[in-house]
């Protein structure tokens, strides 16, 4: 496992909102190629962790490094260009726009062409947008979403919503993908596929995926490792079966079946 | 530079800055009256109520309607003097209130309560249409311009006064003053005298003097005026406080209070939830209007009664434009923001015309004032002085 | 090789058209004229303000401030200079209209900047107040001309100018339509969307922002810059904050994010008040005067006809048929009120003596035509729609099918 070059490390991130310290000194290391699970109970500063990660908060201290530079504090953009993208945990597509349209938009983040080529009409720009849109396609065609790319993405259904989110975020061309609660409100047929969606994203493309997810049997069969946070703390890391039996683990879930 | 910000201190006339302070809360007064309607629409609706400071110009006219028909027209006075009371104001406030409250509704139920579930910015137009129309067929219907029978004639308390001394003028000065006019009166005497004695000699060269003198006294008289600090309050205005005051006392009750204002409070928090919990939405936004319309009617009244504005269909624009950004700068949404922005957007305009006695042409800016105050609040705090600014939950 | 043909045929067609006009129109009458520059001006202003608050959803609302840059910019140094150029009357008129796009340009950047941190309806009455800054503050300055204007050089005798506004309007018109057809207007229209989505895609939000507030604004101050020489009087009254809420309502009247539709609206919100304004007998030659009381009765007949459409339009599910037929019930409604009234009113001796000359009507029509759209139509005229071939022949072509079956 440590042969594997580290792509990001987390050493001692810790942002305060006012009095509350949301996320205390959390460290760990994501190996390229990993399938990481982020857990805790509600509030325990997991999606503030991915705020970190993805710039929408500046870290208060600590340091949270990506291929060995220095993130914390970047703008998102910046960290998005760098090679980490994201999904929401209350899923914000583009609602006005068409399904292609939000891939693409994801996809413009790699563009080559000159925007002045774009007000004049040029046949750089034009060309350009045909195969960002090509592109967008094969990842729609990936996502099993390819038959709904003319439809204005708030009219899917919200499974499909998800699904276009991570799609999106594919788009950009990351090195590591963060997906928050990716299995939210998914029944347990779309659960399923989104586990072999998630598998072949790292698989087929490559990508290191960290995930923040709820359902424990989801998280438990994809992830290979796991970090548990609890009241902005890390209160166990390892491999499932270690945090499923670790005391700690089981008093923050106090009851519910790990 | 800092003797060039010296002299300019030492230029400003510090007597009258009391009185121009009592004349900006004045006007800020009248800014908060209409700020509170801009921002209660502003909180349950999330609507710029454009049409509001049409509303307010609709009063002043309600009011001046009333006193033309308590016999203060232009036509039944003719040029007469006529003794009023106290009632016929509060008659004309009464009306300005109950029509404006009326109208607001009536905005509210044709204009708004249509476009409630369209895209903000539909009503936002429709509310640009409202306050439009409402300019432009009045100047087609109502008096442009009207001689000011409202202001001079229907105010019984127009020439009384109180007038307070902050600071007294330098001793020596007064005693100079007397002096002078004791010698004055001595010389117009002895000129009188002799006027009437008929010694033509030295009449001419006596009556010059004489007349020399007084000039010097009454010179030396408004010197002692300008020295001393102090500010003259006619009665009207202070009513006028303290109608205001009690207006929002009203208003905090009613809000704080009763069971409508736990409901209006709840639409502000969350239209749909409050929905859910039973709230006659539709009712309370109804009476938010009302409410809103009539402190600007109450605000209208006072505005061309007290303040002695003249009337044209075009008046509400300006206060209008002023008060939302008042309430913009109290944070919209917030009560005692709108108050407070509202006080001090009066202020700060008299205070520009006050610096003008230092930087000539300053007064010119008067109307920009209000939006430079504005942009820089907001640059520091996104969401106004008393109001939150929301942090986007991610 | 296509593809350059097509280009070159359709910037020949553009210029064809605007010369065309010119051609035309230079025949007729001098205020004739004078609208169809003015109409070209509005398109620019509307397709320009569509660009920041349509497409990348940048509410901003003192549009006319940057109209008023690029007036008052080109005008003062055409007054400066111009007695000095020798580039003859048009293209003097072509350089001062890229010098007050330039400037309109700068004013543009420092209003964008706001934006990167208010949102909404603050952003909104910040930009309104910008304008109404620079207004007042033109109003103080004197070499400017002050409160009572400019007189701007050439002095009373206006360079030819439709050809030059109107290839001006389809060059902005050309600009916003190329750029939402690249992938490069994504961003724009992400930003409106969703601005910490956009971010977290790697959308540069502040640029993207400044950018929309600079293109747009430099439009503004060239429509700006052509209405100052081809006018050759400004004052700061032109550039009031009802032009502001006048090019706003041409943005959302068109449906908020359409080219298409703010050039309609444009056009349609700009040719209604000023064709009262020239409303006349056509026998006599004098002013239509309607009375009192037939001006009530109708506004009241519109208020009841608006309101039973309204209605049937929100609450009437049924076919399209008998829909139709209540529409027209709703109409005859509201003329029948009208007669009725009128011939009630003229018994009030108040009303029964006013008169009012039709063109002093036009702002009253205007802003009530703007509230029923508004309310029988709030997603605007075209709402999201573009003008293209294929949603024409869509929107004609299932009409043959619906009559032959």
């Amino acid at each position: 496992m440590s042969e594997k070059p580290v792509v990001l490390s987390l050493d001692k991130a810790t942002i305060q909102f006012g009095g509350l310290i949301a996320v205390n000194s959390v460290t760990f290391d994501l190996y390229k190629g990993d399938l990481f699970g982020l857990i805790g109970p509600n509030g325990a500063g997991k999606t503030t962790c991915f705020n970190l990660i993805t710039g929408v908060y500046k870290p208060t201290s600590g340091s949270i490094k990506f291929n060995g530079k220095e993130v914390g504090g970047l703008a998102p953009a910046k960290i998005a260009e760098m090679g980490i993208c994201r999904t929401f945990q209350n899923i914000r597509l583009f609602p006005a726009l068409s399904v292609l349209e939000n891939v693409v938009v994801g996809a413009y983040l790699r563009h080559k062409t000159s925007v002045y080529g774009a007000y004049t009409y040029l046949p750089p720009a034009i060309n350009e947008t045909e195969s960002l849109k090509k592109d967008a396609m094969d990842l729609l065609e990936v996502m099993d979403l390819a038959d709904m790319a003319g439809s204005r993405s708030a009219d899917l259904p919200y499974g499909k919503q998800r699904r276009l989110e991570i799609a999106r975020a594919m788009a950009t061309k990351p090195d590591l993908i963060l997906l928050d609660e990716p299995a939210a409100g998914m029944n347990p047929q779309e659960k399923e596929d989104l586990q072999a969606t998630v598998r072949r994203i790292r698989d087929e493309f490559g990508k290191t995926v960290l995930l923040i997810e709820h359902d424990m049997r989801f998280v438990m069969g994809l992830c290979e490792r796991i970090v548990v946070l609890d009241h902005g703390e890390e209160i166990a890391q390892g491999s499932p079966e270690a945090i499923r039996s670790d005391p700690k683990v089981i008093e923050a879930y106090l009851g519910e079946a790990v | 530079m800092l003797h060039d910000t010296l002299n300019l201190v030492a230029g400003l006339d510090f007597s009258i800055l009391p009185q121009q302070l009592v004349n900006g809360l004045l006007l800020g007064s009248v800014y908060a009256l209409i700020a509170l309607g801009y921002t209660m629409v502003y909180g349950v609706l999330r609507l710029i109520n454009f049409a509001h400071g049409e509303v307010f110009m609709l009063g002043s006219y309600a009011a001046l309607f009333t006193s033309w028909s308590l016999g203060f027209s232009p036509e039944a006075l003719a040029g007469q003097d006529k003794p009023s009371s106290w009632i016929n104001l509060v008659l004309m406030l009464v009306v300005s209130m109950v029509v404006c409250g009326l109208i607001g509704m009536a905005i509210e139920f044709l204009a708004y309560r249509p476009m409630r579930n369209q895209p903000r910015i539909a009503s936002l137009i429709t509310a640009i249409g409202v306050s439009l129309f409402i300019q432009y067929a009045g100047g087609l219907f109502l008096p442009q311009s009207p001689p000011p029978a409202i202001s001079e004639q229907v105010n019984p308390y127009r020439n009384e006064k109180v007038t307070v001394t902050l600071a007294p003028p330098p001793q020596d000065l007064v005693v100079q003053a007397k002096d002078a006019r004791a010698k004055a009166d001595q010389m117009d005497k002895a000129y009188e005298a002799a006027k009437a004695k008929g010694d033509p000699t030295s009449l001419e060269s006596m009556r010059q003097e004489t007349q020399a003198a007084k000039n010097a006294a009454s010179n030396l008289e408004t010197q002692v005026a300008s020295k001393s600090t102090g500010l003259t309050v006619p009665y009207g205005q202070l009513g006028m406080l303290l109608t205001t005051l009690v207006l929002m006392a009203l208003l905090w009750f009613i809000v704080q209070k009763t069971k409508t204002g736990r409901a209006m409070r709840a639409v502000a928090h969350d239209f749909d939830s409050a929905a859910l919990m039973g709230v006659n939405v539709g009712r309370i936004i109804t009476i938010t209007f009302v409410i809103g319309s009539a402190l600007a009617g109450a605000g209208a009244m006072m505005y061309a009664t007290v303040l002695r504005t003249p009337l044209t269909p075009f008046l509400g624009v300006t206060p209008g434009v002023k008060a939302f950004v008042a309430a913009v700068l109290g944070g919209i949404g917030n009560i005692p923001g709108a108050v407070l922005g509202g006080i001090l957007m009066g202020i700060v305009e008299t205070l520009v015309v006050w610096l003008d006695g230092v930087v000539p042409g300053l007064s010119g800016y008067k109307d920009a004032v209000a939006f430079v105050v504005l942009i820089a609040v907001l640059l520091f705090r996104p969401g106004g002085l008393l109001g939150s600014s929301k942090v986007e939950k991610v | 090789m296509k593809f350059w043909g097509v280009r070159g045929v359709s910037i020949l067609a553009g210029l064809g058209f605007a010369f065309g006009l010119e051609t035309m129109v230079s025949a007729g009458l001098p205020n004739i004229y004078r609208l169809v520059v003015l109409a070209g001006l509005f398109i620019t202003l509307a397709v320009s303000l569509n660009l920041i608050n349509g497409i990348t959803g940048q509410f901003s609302i003192g549009h006319a401030a940057f109209y008023m840059v690029g007036a008052y910019s080109a005008g003062f140094v055409s007054n400066q200079f111009y007695a000095q150029q020798s580039l003859g009357p048009q293209l003097w008129l072509v350089v001062m209209m890229v010098f007050g796009a330039f400037m309109a340009g700068i004013s543009g950047f420092v209003v964008g900047l706001p934006s990167l941190r208010l949102r909404g309806d603050y952003l909104a009455i910040v930009t309104l107040g910008f304008g109404e800054i620079l207004r007042i503050v033109v109003q103080n300055i004197a070499p400017l001309g002050g409160a009572y204007g400019m007189n701007v050089k050439p002095f009373g005798s206006p360079p030819k100018a439709i050809w030059i506004v109107w290839t001006l309007a389809m060059v902005c018109i050309a600009v916003c339509r190329n750029l939402l057809r690249t992938a490069h207007g994504l961003p724009f229209l992400a930003v409106r969307e969703d601005e910490v989505a956009s971010s977290a895609m790697g959308v540069n939000v502040p640029k993207t922002k400044v950018t929309s507030f600079v293109i747009g604004s430099a439009f503004a101050g060239a429509a700006g810059a052509l209405f100052a020489l081809y006018d050759t009087f400004i004052s700061p009254d032109t550039f009031k904050m009802d032009v502001s809420f006048i090019i706003l309502t041409m943005v959302v009247l068109g449906g908020t994010g359409s080219i298409t539709g703010s050039v309609l609206a444009a056009v349609a919100l700009f040719a209604i008040p000023e064709w009262l304004r020239t409303l006349q007998d056509p026998v006599t030659k004098v002013a239509i005067q309607i009375p009192g009381p037939s001006l009530v009765a109708t506004m009241l007949a519109v208020i009841v006809a608006v309101a039973l459409v309204k209605l049937i339009q929100d609450r009437f599910y049924g076919d399209k048929g008998k829909k139709l037929g209540l529409y027209v019930g709703a109409v005859g409604a509201g003329v029948a009120v009208q007669f009725l009234l009128a011939a009630l009113l003229k018994g009030v001796p108040q009303l029964a003596k006013l008169s009012f000359e039709a063109a002093a009507l036009r702002m009253v029509i205007f802003s009530a035509t703007l509230i029923i759209l508004m309310l029988l139509r709030p997603q605007g005229i075209l709402a999201h729609h573009e003008f293209s071939w294929a949603w024409v022949s869509k929107l004609f072509g299932r009409r043959p099918s619906e009559a032959n079956a």
